[in-house]
């Protein structure tokens, strides 16, 4: 399977489709960062956010960039369990590189600084918080980006409506007055969440809904990939 | 390996493309494929390839490892012939080394030497098709399902595909070729199914003796002698080509694309 993860890798790396993703990233944080400084942790909790659709959209890019027939040469070579989840894999690969970038990217253009006032958080324990953030958004992401991939919708129209539905309402169902928050990925409760002080069992519970939320949407891009191949 | 009361339909309210199929293929054994375009050839080679799951039925003991030729070959990707090869080969569990020679081996026996840095998305189609004939072989498969093979390959690389099929039934695979252009007389001895209205009808062969369709070509003045002479002869005249008048008895319907003396 590791085969396929970098034979994947190496698709959507050469044709340069992977530059589009990282260019809108790019643009997205560069907005965020615009503003002002900010505190690591606060400022990596509104990156997460922003990215997530750019992270859903890199992962429909990296499925769609392989042609139909290769995607099941690769099934005939690997069974369908490990070729699903080799696309799965390549695309958090593909997405830790961009969450990378956003980890980065606020130091290069200073929109955050170091603790000034007793109380805040270290640098580091900014950092790490930041890092969890992202990795809370990239599984929900990736299952999104599955769930809109050309080989679920079978149509590019249908394709960009789930990406975009998908994006907007993981925002929209997560503000707080929400009427159905548990519908949607835990992205801005993480972000509220590392305003102030972040309790350990806060921590627990939106690592569990952020997981539990994927592994339902990838359940369902398992389930809707036994009659698509 | 067979397929058990098969049914497939791609989307849950269309149509059914094969119903209730129930169909078996044995170690050694080679079967052609035949039906009109959209009758359903190349949904049942990717049913038996495992690419397509049933919507109905089971497939039951299909080889560990299969070998499938698609109609196309997807040349639309960033890779080298030597590139894409190799980790095809290495996808399909082949160490780096094994890798290596086994993609040497086939790129020379396939004549692809030429092309070996070419980028795929510069072959000609007959080129590609011999990159997809690569991929199928890269481990010996135990079902090699071939679909329209011939479609694309010059004349050499068209006579390689029987010695490959032969090798692969001699090492207890089994192989599974679909064809619309007559190509299949190249490999004598196989079974014949024939696709049409969602079923699958084994045609028996009327004797085990394995028949071969040649060519000839006749100047045409001399036309109703040779063809009179051939059937003297026990030979059966299937089509006459090439000139308006028909010989002089009609032939009984046969196979239409068939254009000479059997």
């Amino acid at each position: 399977m590791t085969a396929l993860v970098r034979f994947r890798l190496a698709g959507f790396l050469r044709t340069g489709r992977a530059l589009a993703p990282v260019l809108a990233g790019l643009l997205t944080l560069g907005i965020l960062y615009g503003g002002g400084r900010a505190q690591p942790a606060e400022a990596y909790g509104v990156s997460a956010v922003v990215l997530f659709p750019v992270l859903a959209w890199q992962t429909k890019i990296l499925l769609d960039v392989e042609p139909d027939v290769q995607r099941r040469l690769a099934l005939v070579a690997v069974g369908p369990a490990r070729e699903q989840a080799a696309g799965l894999v390549a695309a958090a690969v593909a997405g830790l590189g961009l969450v990378l970038i956003a980890l980065v990217f606020p130091w290069l253009v200073g929109g955050v600084t170091g603790p000034s006032l007793p109380g805040q958080r270290s640098v580091p324990a900014g950092v790490a918080l930041g890092l969890w953030a992202h990795l809370l958004a990239l599984p929900a992401a990736v299952a999104l980006g599955a769930l809109a991939s050309r080989v679920i919708t079978r149509s590019a129209a249908y394709g960009v409506v789930v990406l975009t539905l998908g994006s907007v309402c993981a925002l929209v169902l997560g503000l707080s007055k929400s009427i159905a928050p548990w519908l949607a990925p835990p992205l801005l409760p993480t972000a509220k969440a590392l305003v102030g002080p972040l309790p350990g069992s806060t921590a627990l519970l939106l690592t569990g809904w952020a997981l539990a939320w994927a592994a339902v949407a990838l359940t369902g891009y398992a389930r809707a990939r036994t009659r698509r191949a | 390996m067979w397929l058990e009361d098969v049914g497939l339909r791609y989307h849950r309210r269309g149509p059914w493309v094969l119903r209730q199929v129930t169909v078996g293929v044995a170690p050694g054994e080679a079967v052609v494929v035949l039906g009109r375009n959209g009758a359903g050839k190349s949904t049942l080679l990717q049913l038996l390839a495992g690419v397509l799951r049933p919507s109905r039925g089971r497939v039951l003991d299909r080889p560990s490892v299969v070998g499938w030729v698609p109609e196309r070959f997807p040349a639309d990707q960033p890779f080298t012939v030597d590139g894409y090869l190799v980790s095809m080969a290495r996808v399909a569990g082949l160490s780096p080394s094994e890798a290596d020679r086994t993609v040497r081996h086939w790129v020379d026996r396939l004549g692809l030497g030429p092309f070996r840095t070419v980028r795929l998305a510069q072959l000609s189609k007959g080129t590609a098709q011999k990159v997809g004939l690569a991929q199928a072989l890269l481990r010996p498969p135990g079902l090699l399902v071939l679909d329209e093979p011939w479609e694309g390959l010059d004349a050499v690389a068209r006579e390689l595909v029987p010695q490959v099929v032969d090798e692969v039934l001699a090492d207890g695979g089994s192989v599974l070729v679909s064809d619309h252009r007559g190509e299949t007389v190249r490999l004598p001895g196989a079974r014949e199914w024939r696709v049409a209205d969602g079923a699958v009808v084994e045609r028996a062969s009327s004797d085990a003796a394995a028949v071969a369709v040649v060519e000839l070509e006749v100047p045409v003045g001399q036309l109703p002698a040779t063809v009179a002479r051939l059937r003297a002869e026990g030979h059966h005249v299937l089509r006459v080509r090439g000139q308006s008048a028909p010989p002089e008895t009609t032939c009984p319907a046969v196979e239409p694309p068939f254009e000479v003396a059997r």
